[in-house]
């Protein structure tokens, strides 16, 4: 851009000109930089997982004080109808406690809340079923098809890409299974990727692997 | 501890006999009252910027730099979503560009755009589709300029009593610029439509992360398009559009909600039958007020029946003087504001300094069109010192004027209510 200015210096071009090459054609914006509060309770894992798809986390702090569990899981279960997110009823039940809890007017000890949070969500079951890591279970209880498929880009990047791009790297497996736990951004483009952090290291290996196979 | 905005507790008429600048100690305890009884019952803190007064499950919200915007307030930073400072509406009647209000509803937004390559398409029932550059549509007839009021339909959300979710805004989603650009009749002349054409329904470049999300469409009644009043902007106060407001065309509909202001439109399409389906959800689910004339219900209850958010309410705001400033006594000094409505104009502002009983007509600004802010100035001196509220009510040329009770609807949408300006006289 600096060599290109020199240029148009030199050409003599006009003032405007030069203004309109720095006219907002292409902006940068700002990482998101907003984080879900922490909380035991089983929906703020879910919650960094789902809600992260499609917008940041504070679309969730600034809301109004005092909300309650009834209401905080009604404007979950519009994510779901509305918006299409991935979320089951157990889902939506989980992240609508632990959001009146941390952000509303519910308690921890509340029956309705303790309810909503003691099914086992899928992926819980799914580590529960045996000894042996069930993939597919995991990549559909989290969701992960929503945004990618093994052959093209759908949010994320496609398993064979992801697989092309470590291949023949050491540290391959364990690297992929630290982004599948932690999320983030900028390695495939501006969407960020959000944590998975309710996998265990272990699925999060298993599901690497199997990534890195496609 | 937070002052909200006090919601009066009658609807007072002007006395006949009663002083209009001068505080009665009656009036001070009255007003002492109604201060305490505002006092936010959640204690939270307050946000941040001039008299934003509205709690926020996670505290103040801070000021950030986006690209060619000044510090703005943050409501959300994916997707973008900042609002105006209110002491910039305190500078004049025009907007500054970096200055504007940002809103996007969904995350994926281009951040790269080529004006040589960017193209509008025009087609559905038209006699002839069109693919159009910037330099095409520059050419066409019907080119126009105009000053109007962007406001966002959630505008002032966070002062709905009981509360409900969305944005929480203050009263600074809104602003008002001069636009340049061509009349949406004139494209569509040019392309021609077809007879039996019912809406036109309009599709700008940001699309959902998740295909199952609707993507961000509005649709007007044929009519309404044709009518000369809508048009697709390129220039905003002499500038190209800020990226963020929707750079390089936006669709500008004066009189009506930011909801309809297409940003970065590229697909504008004639249909035959009312807009419908998955993509229509910005219209058929969202974007509605309750279907009666008052477009509210009692606080806490749901409509029977919704229609979608159409015009401006009328609306007028204090602009010299923010919540909680301390004002002289005995001395001169000079009120100011602006007041705006859907396009009849206005018609006299009124400003009041004892809850409403009495009222003076302030004077109003330079006449900058009927969608535009229009400012108005008010000579006033206070003879006595204590709490005061001061009140301004702007009444429209179509005969609307602002009600002294907030209504409510569930979405928290088109507030209109006498803002209240608690000051000091001291």
């Amino acid at each position: 851009m600096k060599h290109k200015l020199r240029e148009c210096v030199l050409v003599g071009v006009a003032l405007a000109a030069m203004t309109a090459l720095v006219v907002g054609e292409e902006i940068h914006l700002p990482q998101d930089v907003s984080r879900l509060r922490a909380s035991p309770l089983p929906g703020y894992a879910l919650a960094q997982q789902k809600c992260g798809i499609c917008h940041s986390a504070d679309y969730i702090n600034y809301q109004p004080p005092g909300m309650n569990q009834q209401q905080w899981t009604a404007e979950v279960r519009k994510m779901q109808q509305s918006y299409g997110a991935p979320l089951d009823d157990a889902d939506i039940a989980r992240i609508g406690a632990y959001l009146a809890v941390t952000y509303g007017s519910a308690r921890a000890d509340d029956a309705a809340v303790v309810a909503a949070s003691a099914s086992p969500a899928a992926g819980a079951r799914a580590a529960q079923a045996g000894s042996a890591i069930d993939v597919p279970a995991l990549l559909g209880a989290n969701a992960c098809l929503t945004c990618h498929a093994t052959d093209r880009k759908i949010v994320g990047p496609a398993f064979h890409a992801i697989a092309e791009k470590y291949r023949g790297k050491a540290d391959a497996q364990s690297t992929v299974a630290a982004s599948i736990r932690n999320g983030g951004v900028g390695k495939w483009g501006e969407v960020p990727m959000p944590p998975m952090s309710n996998l265990s290291e272990a699925q999060a290996m298993a599901v690497a692997a199997f990534v890195l196979r496609q | 501890m937070a002052i909200t905005r006090v919601v009066p507790g009658t609807s007072s008429r002007p006395g006949p006999d009663a002083e209009p600048w001068q505080l009665s100690r009656r009036g001070f305890l009255r007003q002492a009252g109604a201060l305490a009884l505002a006092l936010s019952p959640l204690g939270g803190r307050t946000a941040q910027g001039a008299g934003e007064d509205i709690t926020f499950a996670d505290g103040p919200r801070p000021l950030v730099k986006y690209p060619g915007k000044r510090p703005l307030i943050l409501v959300t930073s994916r997707p973008p979503h900042l609002e105006t400072p209110f002491s910039v509406f305190r500078d004049g009647v025009i907007t500054p560009n970096d200055a504007f209000f940002v809103r996007w509803h969904l995350a994926g937004i281009p951040t790269r755009i080529d004006p040589q390559t960017y193209r509008l398409v025009v087609g559905g029932k038209v006699k002839t589709p069109l693919r159009l550059s910037l330099d095409d549509l520059k050419a066409l007839p019907g080119q126009m300029e105009l000053v109007a009021v962007n406001q966002c339909s959630g505008n002032s959300r966070g002062y709905f009593s009981p509360r409900v979710f969305g944005a929480q805004l203050g009263n600074g989603a809104m602003g008002n610029a001069r636009w340049r650009g061509v009349s949406l009749r004139s494209v569509l002349e040019k392309a021609g439509v077809a007879a039996g054409a019912v809406q036109v329904t309009f599709n700008g470049s940001d699309t959902p992360v998740l295909p199952s999300t609707p993507d961000f469409r509005k649709a007007l009644d044929i009519e309404h398009a044709l009518s000369g009043e809508p048009m697709l902007a390129w220039a905003m106060n002499g500038e190209a559009l800020p990226f963020l407001n929707g750079y390089p065309l936006k669709l500008i509909v004066p009189g009506w909600f930011g909801t309809y202001w297409v940003k970065q439109l590229v697909e504008i399409e004639v249909i035959d039958h009312p807009f419908s389906g998955h993509d229509a959800f910005f219209m058929t689910h969202a974007y509605r007020l309750p279907d009666n004339a008052c477009t509210c219900v009692a606080p806490g209850t749901t409509p029977d029946r919704t229609r979608p958010i159409s015009t401006l309410a009328v609306r007028s705001f204090i602009t010299s003087v923010a919540a909680g400033d301390t004002l002289p006594t005995g001395r001169p000094l000079e009120l100011k504001g602006i007041a705006f409505d859907g396009g009849s104009g206005i018609r006299v502002v009124e400003v009041s300094s004892d809850a409403g009983r009495t009222w003076r007509a302030a004077t109003l600004g330079e006449d900058l069109g009927r969608f535009s802010f229009r400012e108005w100035r008010l000579p006033v001196q206070f003879a006595q010192p204590g709490a005061a509220v001061l009140l301004c009510r702007a009444t429209a040329n179509d005969g609307a004027v602002q009600p002294m009770r907030a209504t409510w609807n569930p979405a928290g949408y088109r507030r209109n209510v006498v803002e209240r300006t608690p000051v000091t006289i001291s």
